[in-house]
């Protein structure tokens, strides 16, 4: 339990990060969050890092089901996720935050599934062999997929703000 | 001679360049690629892209985050979330599956056989009828004849629709890293530089409606005596023992005059709503209130009167309540500071409340 606890601390930004790129809502997030270390407590696992990012995974991805049964969050563009601005920031700096916002996410979008997967777990800190179990993949596919996820999130990022661009001149 | 060993030698792959960087390969791989590196300027050259091209991805990636800041509730109040669920035997489970299982086939059934009975130009006619021409048809429907009445409509709802989250106002203010730096809800010591006095019996209902211009010059203390309380429900607690009873949040600014204290006992488990008084160096009074969305909303329209301004709400971390249907149910709760002074000395004040 108290790796556990130890685990809650040092991961439970990490987990709702990785929650809140599924699924766009930060309240729903925090709570999916909260539910996996629930669960975390109850089962015990062997490896928890690598079994709280499975279950969150999973809870993303039933969360995404139940969006589109209530027809909410269907898109990962349409929603409120971050628009309200922070008080900090000038009008001029708030817009352009929500349009950077906005380009990551597309470009976020435009990966495949996969390629997106193992992004996001790279990104929680998971380790290779880590991501190869929960996405099934070989330990040496992971860094194949990696290099084409990082290669085409870039690339998309540049054609949408190249686009922007072209749409503000 | 290196040149040419460079030159026959293959080049590293960027598949494996990418897990070079992100230190997955063994020792013995690392040394055989750094080994190269040191010989070939061109892998040399895309390691440095490669390695420029995963901190462009980081740095996007880290501008999906969340506005607020992420608050983790103390450990223990999952654990007494998991005591609180009821512990479902497995054999239960199963059973509820297999009723559901069971369910689903009956309203398929169902489905078709009412579909059939459409359908079917021969409905109207006599079993018997029916038997001598189409007698595997007429099995079928037999054996499914109780299939209508018991494959009602099931309605499946979902468990997490009253965990939906209140609605806040547009403006309610979003946490960003900037912000956390300066108005996070850390735990300090700061009591420490806090004066803090016990509070008597103070009725702080008066700061909470509109002061006649003559008594601006009264001392806060003063005003707040002898006016009504501001209801039953509030109770006026000495600071140490509302630290005792606000459980994980009780709002003040550091470095202020603690004038009073009021709580108002949560509702099916949720902590209570606090205010805090304490006197700005002006001499204002100066209000802190935490507490559930509805409630501080409510709090702030009670107020009323013109010259009495709030600051924007801050988040701070929810209430979870279990719900009527067993689920667990959040509740939002905010932070707003309210007084006599400006919106912008409001929000300023908001941003050094610290929850005790």
């Amino acid at each position: 339990m108290e790796d556990l606890e130890r685990l809650y601390k040092t991961h439970y930004a990490a987990v709702v990060r990785f929650l809140y790129r599924k699924i766009w809502d930060a309240d729903r997030a925090e709570d999916l969050a909260q539910e996996v270390f629930i669960r975390a407590m109850a089962h015990q696992p062997d490896k928890p890092r690598a079994w709280i990012f499975a279950v969150a995974a999973n809870l993303a991805r039933d969360e995404a089901r139940a969006a589109i049964r209530r027809r909410k969050h269907l898109v990962l563009l349409k929603d409120d996720p971050v628009p309200l601005s922070t008080p900090e920031l000038s009008a001029e700096e708030s817009v352009e935050h929500d349009e950077r916002w906005a380009q990551v996410t597309g470009a976020l979008a435009a990966l495949t599934e996969r390629d997106r997967e193992v992004l996001l777990l790279w990104d929680a800190g998971l380790s290779y062999p880590e991501i190869a179990a929960q996405t099934g993949l070989a330990v040496g596919a992971v860094g194949t997929t990696l290099a084409r996820a990082r290669k085409r999130l870039t690339e998309a990022y540049d054609r949408t703000e190249y686009q922007a661009d072209a749409a503000r001149s | 001679m290196t040149e040419l060993n460079t030159r026959r030698m293959r080049h590293v792959p960027d598949e494996e360049l990418h897990p070079y960087l992100d230190q997955a390969l063994s020792r013995s791989q690392c040394v055989e690629i750094e080994t190269h590196l040191a010989q070939c300027a061109h892998c040399r050259d895309r390691r440095d892209t490669i390695a420029a091209l995963r901190d462009r991805t980081t740095a996007l990636l880290g501008q999906l985050t969340p506005r607020n800041l992420i608050i983790p509730p103390p450990f223990e109040q999952l654990a007494e979330r998991l005591s609180r669920r009821p512990v479902t035997p497995l054999w239960q489970i199963r059973l509820k599956r297999a009723g559901l299982w069971a369910a689903g086939v009956m309203a398929a059934v169902g489905t078709g056989w009412i579909g059939r009975s459409i359908l079917d130009p021969h409905r109207d006619q006599p079993l018997a009828a029916q038997n001598e021409t189409a007698p595997l048809a007429s099995a079928v429907e037999l054996g499914s004849a109780a299939a209508p009445t018991t494959a009602t409509p099931v309605t499946v709802v979902p468990t997490d629709a009253a965990e939906t989250p209140l609605p806040l106002p547009e403006t309610t203010p979003r946490f960003s890293p900037s912000t956390s730096r300066s108005q996070g809800f850390r735990l300090s010591n700061a009591s420490n530089r806090t004066r803090i006095i016990p509070a008597p019996m103070l009725q702080l209902a008066s700061a909470l409606t509109p002061m006649p211009e003559a008594s601006r010059d009264v001392a806060p203390s003063a005003r707040l005596e002898g006016s009504a309380p501001f209801g039953p429900l509030w109770q006026q607690v000495q600071w140490e023992d509302a630290l005792e009873k606000a459980g994980s949040g009780l709002p003040y600014i550091e470095g202020m005059l603690v004038i009073g204290v009021l709580l108002r006992p949560g509702e099916g488990g949720e902590r209570p709503t606090s205010l805090v008084a304490q006197q700005d160096p002006s001499g204002e009074l100066v209000l802190s209130i935490e507490g559930p969305l509805a409630k501080v909303m409510e709090i702030v329209k009670s107020q009323g009167a013109p010259e009495i301004h709030a600051s924007e709400w801050t988040r701070t971390p929810p209430d979870y309540v279990p719900s009527a249907s067993g689920a667990t149910r959040r509740i939002n709760r905010v932070l707003t500071v309210t007084g006599r002074l400006s919106t912008d000395s409001l929000n300023a004040l908001a941003r050094l409340a610290t929850i005790r």
